[in-house]
């Protein structure tokens, strides 16, 4: 795998793993609350 | 008294239940190594941002607005959204869509079931070559000689009641509980899948340059000359659009048993990012990799070009036959992809579900019982007549081409005619994460033009060679007219339904 090979995959992981965590973490702050 | 979710998570792991199917860890993969590798990712986000998760929160809205007036489907939603008597008919797609998928899907997803068990007695990993698996495959499709398409239709029973008794137990007590489960189940498989794929190393020491090192390389090395071709960026609009499960009517009828005051931002968001961990992280460690490390570059190339079904039941099932503890690997991996296909399917049904209750006044279990009778009925033409191409026929109208139709009108009368300020107010009531302003003149105006565009390219590029059945075999042309002709039958009824529910709602119609 080439160096670009593994800065995209990194950015790609990186983001999705960015967003989950970021939903997960406001999530958490203003917990589900019970509809 | 309609149903409700019993906890926001349940709603986000149904959504993204949904939204997590087949496509994830067949199609995205193959999608990504044709269409320039890792570069393939700058017009995959961008559409992801631009496209799928505003149309996203646009069918979040969408459902939970409708919900407050008691609809749970697009023809009345889209009849409160646009005072239009064209708009209940655009609506009847969100209906037909799911409900036309389904006659087929389920069929498929019953395949992985029979696989499971062929995994565990041994007979897939006696299989040594593509021709023999291809061979296996055609036999249980009822394709060839050998009997084994009474298994396959045993196992067609048996996947289509499991659907229907999950959906029969309601939105709690059945599809909430269904993917509360199947879900985190399903990631726990694809884990211990790809940490195997990603510890694998030189599988063949005959071929030192076949390995996981250089099988990732395959997928994600960028081709940046791919992204001139506005090919490349359909093809990533269309990953998006097909991955997020929108444009079928599903997500307006998940939303729509949500209250008002509940967030649909921050919702909309996690159930995107939970497929899109499952699509690009999970799915994009599995397949190519293991292809490129068992057939080498070639063979990795002519993987990804013949297509979902090839690489799940004929790739897949060859490579674990090569792997050590191949058997148990081949097990999980169709399990995988049997509780991806069942969270989605049960999605599928709910719509027409919720069609027949909410509109017609009829009760759930009645109305699961009439669904479960016509699909009976409809999945027979797909399962006989396969070998005459009616499910290619039928995936293509009903599961490509009417969902991007649906995407664009939903889009359009949400924004446009509703307009965008309601829209926005809408979007933001009761919402734990204010949507970034800039996307105000993005849902405007680039996801309908998005949409537009690719409706338009689908239309010159695929509907009108697909309508003129080029490439189709001669005795083929009457089963695929048929299908046609038993599609705009089904249409036309679901249609004639909804001016029923609106006369009954509204009186005669204006």
């Amino acid at each position: 795998m080439t160096a670009g090979g593994w800065v995209f995959m990194a950015l790609s992981w990186g983001i999705i793993l960015g967003l989950v965590a970021f939903c997960v973490r406001r999530a958490m702050k203003e917990p589900y609350k019970d509809l | 008294m309609r149903e409700k979710w019993t906890s926001k998570l349940g709603i986000i792991m149904a959504v993204a239940g949904s939204a997590i199917g087949l496509g994830n860890f067949l199609r995205f993969p193959s999608q990504a190594a044709q269409n320039g590798g890792g570069a393939f990712m700058i017009p995959y986000f961008v559409s992801l941002f631009v496209l799928g998760i505003p149309l996203m929160w646009i069918e979040w809205a969408i459902g939970r607005y409708g919900g407050l007036f008691g609809h749970g489907t697009a023809p009345l939603i889209f009849n409160r959204l646009w005072r239009h008597r064209a708009a209940k008919y655009f609506g009847a797609i969100g209906v037909f869509g799911p409900l036309a998928i389904f006659i087929y899907y389920v069929y498929i997803e019953s395949w992985l079931l029979g696989y499971c068990l062929y995994s565990v007695t041994g007979a897939l990993g006696s299989l040594a070559t593509k021709e023999e698996m291809l061979g296996f495959l055609r036999r249980y499709q009822g394709i060839g000689r050998g009997n084994l398409f009474v298994w396959s239709y045993l196992f067609f029973l048996l996947t289509f009641f499991l659907n229907f008794a999950v959906v029969y137990r309601g939105v709690r007590g059945g599809i909430e509980k269904l993917c509360n489960v199947a879900l985190p189940l399903l990631c726990i498989f694809a884990v211990v899948i790809a940490a195997r794929v990603l510890t694998l190393g030189t599988p063949d020491p005959a071929h030192p340059d076949w390995n996981i090192r250089n099988g990732l390389g395959f997928l994600w090395n960028p081709d940046f000359s791919a992204l001139r071709s506005a090919k490349v960026w359909l093809a990533a609009a269309g990953q998006i659009f097909f991955t997020l499960s929108v444009g079928i009517g599903v997500i307006i009828t998940y939303a729509s048993y949500l209250s008002k005051g509940d967030d649909i931002v921050l919702s909309g968001l996690t159930a995107s990012s939970l497929n899109e961990f499952a699509e690009v992280i999970l799915g994009g460690t599995i397949v190519i990799p293991l292809a490129f490390a068992f057939f080498g570059g070639a063979g990795a190339q002519e993987v990804a070009r013949s297509g979902s079904f090839n690489i799940g039941f004929v790739t897949m099932p060859l490579i674990f036959s090569k792997m050590a503890w191949g058997a148990a690997f081949a097990v999980l991996w169709f399990l995988l992809l049997f509780l991806a296909g069942i969270t989605s399917s049960v999605s599928l049904l709910e719509p027409t579900v919720a069609f027949l209750s909410d509109e017609l006044s009829i009760s759930r279990k009645k109305a699961v019982a009439a669904i479960a009778c016509v699909s009976f009925a409809l999945c027979q033409f797909p399962i006989f007549l396969i070998s005459r191409g009616v499910m290619d026929d039928i995936d293509f109208w009903a599961g490509s081409f009417f969902l991007v139709l649906f995407g664009t009108v939903e889009c359009v009368i949400f924004v446009w005619i509703f307009g965008i300020e309601k829209a926005w107010d809408e979007m933001h009531h009761g919402a734990e994460l204010r949507i970034p302003r800039f996307y105000k003149p993005v849902i405007r105006y680039v996801t309908p033009t998005f949409l537009i565009l690719i409706l338009g390219f689908w239309f010159f590029q695929q509907a009108i060679p697909t309508f003129r059945m080029d490439g189709v075999p001669r005795e083929n042309v009457p089963y695929i007219w048929a299908t046609r002709v038993g599609l705009l039958i089904i249409f036309i009824g679901i249609a004639a339904l909804v001016r029923k529910a609106y006369r009954k709602k509204f009186g005669r119609e204006r």
